[in-house]
């Protein structure tokens, strides 16, 4: 079926560009004054988000290639090399602090975030080991979770909650759809419930987050502040919003409006029309992706396609989910639209594994 | 293609959650986009306001012929935005010696890291002939907002009722206070279009926000009888040393308050340097005391009313006391009245003969009596921290309390109380409600947006019951303890007051209130006057020698305010030694100087003028005046 496939791959890239232009028009709109006031530039954001672009169209094209990704050993390889970055970057003067995390290695004028690259690396390598196990016995094993935790203890102690949080999703989604048991899921979701409540019990502050979480408005300039500065900027707008360039909450009232909050200035500006083709584009893709697996001649492939494209998606969830206030404030980028340069190559590298992937071989 | 059917089945399975997780978020979406939209609008809008107040006008409070008792004053009030301006320094270089500040001081204000400042005190409701003079400075950043301050044309008039603003216009007290919501208006404001920190945004209007004045409060309270009540107890105040004073006019057919006083006094430009007690309290609604003999006038109503008395036929003695369950209650005159009409018991204010009008009408009777003339509960007269006094229940009413009740003692009532009992007693038996609010007036366009009407709680007594207490009344002032109030022509009636202070349920020895209670005329009453005068220190301390001559003054100046025309038929005034005695004054006029040389009138003839006949003389005919006093005759020739 490969005029399927060569369709499904249409859609794909083409929900991928579309999300990737209203990026950079958005950067653009959204981090202009916020440029300004601090950088003394109208537009410094666009810039350098078009140059990671040519960056993560070049990356694109390599990655959807590069025969070289189709073999286990590269990928052993690049989660070790992962892992040594994601432990380098703790090492003081090579990683370097922002927002409180210690998440970065500066190259020159570069700066790289290894956990993006972890999480590919991660998810690929663990597919191969999921996909070369015998079918027979217990699909459970301790060393696919030695492969997960490793990486993911690295990256608690930066720490980087948002980008854990994101790839214990995304494998225990990889496992999901590799067969573990439905009992190992139902055990997860008790066992979260009851720690979660649990955790609740022992300290009644945890509550009180909740509560704040619930009820924005009860501390509007701390806690709750993103959370309110968000809905100001999504809730006005109504249908149609305020129409291009004319957010209001970009004026230095939402902070860093070209980052994780960018969804919000969408949806100020372009109303709830705008924010729903937005949510719209993304389901398109998860649909195409998941095609994409579902077609795939290897298991190592569908399990790959599947769980990146999980990935993507559900990142996108979080983000849109904490800006419209369904979900608690997490640090985390929407997919191929946020401003940063790491976020859009490695998730340009993710469609280009996919694509590399979803090749008849 | 590699698929087995349980990794189809889970990948449907993911697909379809992803499908509800989009779901989930589009409905989040509509929630907020839509179902909160106006709260959300409401709060982002807060949110970006950067306004200078430009204060709508508080609302006028004025008198009801439209005199102005308490405006406005423009005073303008500087603002500054510190981040459209990067020169705090030079800011305060250039303001300092304008605004006679210290230019530290003024710099530190100005570097404050907030979005608006204030500057004030110094900048705040200066002359605006200054704040012309900063505007040609044309200093960025520094914006002149229209404040207005209350300005009172009439100084001290009515502070007491009328209360004070504070330093936002915020209604603080009396009137001001009650009526806040209603004179604030809503205030007009320049609306800045900034970023998060107040800077400009270059491309967007600055908008404005329109206001609205506050509505214009009319009330009852006429200016002339005001003053004509302020200048009489300022002067008892101090003739008499007293601690208090409280003065009530009210027009007793509509309840609607013409003057209201409370002494002492205050200015409400300088609230800060008197007690709060002065302010705070209005004392004609909050005060409480025994009335003392004022009180009688119900006791009195009750008996005609229930017919258990005829004034004139009926006998009383008078042995100066009278003994109830084995107590002695003494008359004021120590001595007694002896025998006397009831008539005569209402003009000497004789207790033991009130006594027996309260048994008369029994106690059931008076106490529901009481109640109907209103004690016992506020008047609603919408005036702030009115008091309801303090009656005996019911239980612990037994003969003593009702024979001391008959006479006002042992009873609590404020002022407004007695003048609203005694309106009804006078007016044909309508317990009027008393207010002070006539219209309320919307500033802008002079529309009445609403008007108080007078308000009947009750009809208490018959027409001719009132009458018979008028009459009686009129005696009381012609022939009786109320003689102080007596002015001629004007048929005032009315009842003195006089009673003991009492502290935490004590009498507090050798201070009382004095106190009378007018109207006039007898015939059709235009107004009622209450006057209390708080522990007077110097004089006999009874209402008919300080109150009832505050009274009658007060009736006989302001009498043509109220619509009180001279009256021919009156009861003369019983002479009595030490009474001023007085005496008609003929009509000269047309007579020749000869003719009147011989007659030899009691009087100082002053001629004015050259000429054998008179053409007109001052006092008119038929005024009365004192025996020995002045004529002056004008003189024309033939």
């Amino acid at each position: 079926m490969p005029c399927l496939i060569q369709r499904d791959r249409l859609l794909l890239m083409i929900a991928t560009l579309f999300l990737t232009v209203i990026g950079i028009v958005f950067v653009y709109s959204a981090g202009s004054y916020w440029g300004k006031i601090h950088y003394g530039q109208t537009a410094p954001f666009l810039v350098k988000q078009l140059i990671y672009l040519g960056v993560a169209l070049l990356s694109f094209s390599f990655c959807g290639r590069y025969k070289g990704l189709q073999s286990e050993k590269t990928w052993t390889l690049l989660y070790w090399l992962s892992i040594l970055l994601l432990a380098a970057v703790l090492v003081p003067g090579i990683g370097v602090v922002r927002n409180g995390s210690q998440s970065w290695i500066a190259l020159g004028p570069l700066s790289l975030q290894p956990s993006e690259l972890t999480k590919i690396a991660t998810i690929v390598k663990l597919s191969f080991i999921l996909s070369n196990q015998k079918s027979t016995g217990s699909k459970i094993h301790w060393r696919h979770f030695g492969y997960l935790f490793l990486p993911i203890i690295l990256i608690m102690l930066q720490p980087d909650f948002g980008s854990a949080f994101i790839l214990i999703v995304s494998v225990f989604l990889l496992f999901f759809i590799s067969g573990y048991p439905i009992r190992f899921y139902v055990f997860l979701i008790i066992a979260g419930v009851v720690g979660l409540v649990g955790l609740i019990l022992s300290a009644p502050y945890r509550l009180k987050r909740i509560q704040a979480f619930l009820d924005p408005w009860s501390d509007p300039l701390g806690s709750g502040f993103q959370a309110i500065q968000s809905l100001l900027a999504i809730g006005p707008a109504g249908l149609y919003g305020f129409g291009f360039g004319n957010s209001r909450q970009k004026y230095l009232y939402l902070p860093e409006p070209q980052n994780d909050f960018i969804f919000s200035i969408i949806a100020e500006e372009m109303g709830f029309i705008g924010a729903a083709i937005i949510i719209f584009a993304f389901g398109v893709l998860i649909y195409a992706g998941f095609k994409l697996a579902y077609k795939s001649s290897h298991k190592v492939s569908l399990y790959s396609i599947a769980t990146l494209i999980g990935m993507i998606g559900f990142q996108a969830f979080l983000n849109i989910g904490v800006v419209s206030g369904l979900l608690p404030v997490t640090g985390v980028t929407l997919p191929f639209i946020s401003y940063g340069g790491t976020s859009l190559v490695v998730t340009w590298i993710a469609i280009g594994i996919v694509w590399n992937f979803s090749k008849e071989r | 293609m590699w698929v087995t059917k349980q990794v189809s089945v889970r990948l449907k399975f993911v697909m379809m959650i992803f499908i509800c997780l989009g779901c989930l978020l589009i409905g989040k979406l509509i929630t907020v986009q839509f179902f909160q939209h106006d709260f959300l609008t409401k709060k982002a809008e807060e949110n970006w306001d950067r306004e200078v107040p430009m204060k709508s006008l508080r609302g006028n409070i004025v008198d009801r012929s439209g005199k102005l008792l308490v405006g406005n004053r423009l005073a303008p009030t500087l603002y500054f935005m510190p981040a459209q301006n990067r020169e705090p320094e030079k800011v305060a270089a250039q303001l300092a010696p304008m605004l006679q500040m210290d230019e530290k001081k003024l710099e530190e204000q100005l570097k404050k890291k907030v979005t608006i400042i204030k500057i004030a005190p110094e900048g705040k409701n200066i002359s605006y002939e200054l704040a012309e003079k900063i505007q040609k400075l044309q200093i960025a950043g520094l914006y002149t907002g229209l404040d207005y301050v209350r300005d009172y044309p009439y100084g001290v008039l009515l502070s007491r009722l009328l209360g004070f603003t504070g330093s936002d216009m915020q209604g603080l007290a009396g009137l001001e206070y009650q009526y806040n919501d209603l004179l604030l208006g809503k205030q007009s404001a320049i609306r800045l279009f900034t970023d998060a920190k107040g800077a400009n945004l270059p491309h967007v209007e600055d908008g404005w926000r329109e206001g609205q004045d506050g509505a214009t409060l009319e009330l009852t309270i006429d200016v002339d009888v005001q003053k004509v009540i302020e200048r009489e107890l300022a002067q008892a105040m101090e003739k008499y040393e007293a601690d208090q004073a409280i003065g009530i006019a009210m027009n007793p057919k509509t309840g609607e308050i013409l003057g209201l006083a409370s002494f002492p006094t205050y200015n409400p430009t300088e609230y800060q340097k008197v007690d709060s007690k002065i302010y705070n309290r209005n004392l004609p609604v909050w005060m409480t005391y025994e009335p003392g003999s004022t009180f009688k006038i119900i006791t009195l109503s009750a008996a005609l009313e229930e017919n258990v008395v005829d004034l004139e036929k009926d006998q009383f003695f008078d042995p100066g006391y009278a003994n109830v369950e084995g107590a002695t209650l003494r008359c004021w005159k120590r001595e007694g009245h002896g025998q006397e009409t009831f008539l005569e018991v209402v003009e000497n204010s004789c207790n033991p003969g009130f006594i027996e009008l309260g048994r008369r009408v029994g106690p059931t009777k008076l106490q529901q009596y009481i109640r109907d003339f209103g004690f016992g509960q506020v008047t609603g007269s919408n005036m702030a921290g009115e008091s309801t006094g303090i009656l005996f229940s019911p239980k612990n009413y037994g003969p003593v309390e009702h024979a001391t009740t008959s006479f006002g003692q042992g009873i609590s009532v404020t002022p407004i109380q007695q003048v609203q009992a005694v309106s009804a007693a006078v007016n044909g038996g309508k317990l009027m409600t008393p207010y002070i609010v006539k219209k309320v007036i919307n500033s802008e366009n002079g529309k009445t947006l609403k008007t108080y009407e007078p308000t009947l709680k009750r009809q208490v007594i018959r027409p001719e019951t009132s009458a018979k207490v008028r009459n009686a009344l009129e005696s009381v002032v012609a022939n009786g303890s109320g003689r102080g109030a007596y002015q001629d022509h004007l048929r005032i009636g009315g009842k003195t007051g006089t009673a003991q202070k009492a502290e935490n349920g004590r009498y507090k020895s050798g201070e009382y209130i004095v106190s009378f209670i007018g109207f006039a005329p007898a015939d059709d009453p235009k107004v009622v006057v209450y006057v209390a005068v708080d522990n007077p220190k110097h004089g006999s301390q009874f209402g008919g020698v300080i109150a009832a001559p505050i009274v009658g003054q007060i009736i006989e100046d302001i009498h043509t305010t109220v619509g009180i025309t001279d009256r021919k038929e009156q009861m003369e005034k019983e002479y009595r030694w030490g009474d001023v005695e007085k005496v008609r004054v003929p009509n000269l006029v047309g007579k020749t100087k000869e003719e009147i040389t011989e007659l030899l009138y009691p009087f100082r003839i002053e001629w004015h003028g050259e000429g054998e006949k008179i053409a007109s003389q001052l006092p008119k005919a038929d005024a009365q005046i004192v025996k020995d006093g002045t004529i002056h005759v004008y003189l024309e020739k033939q």
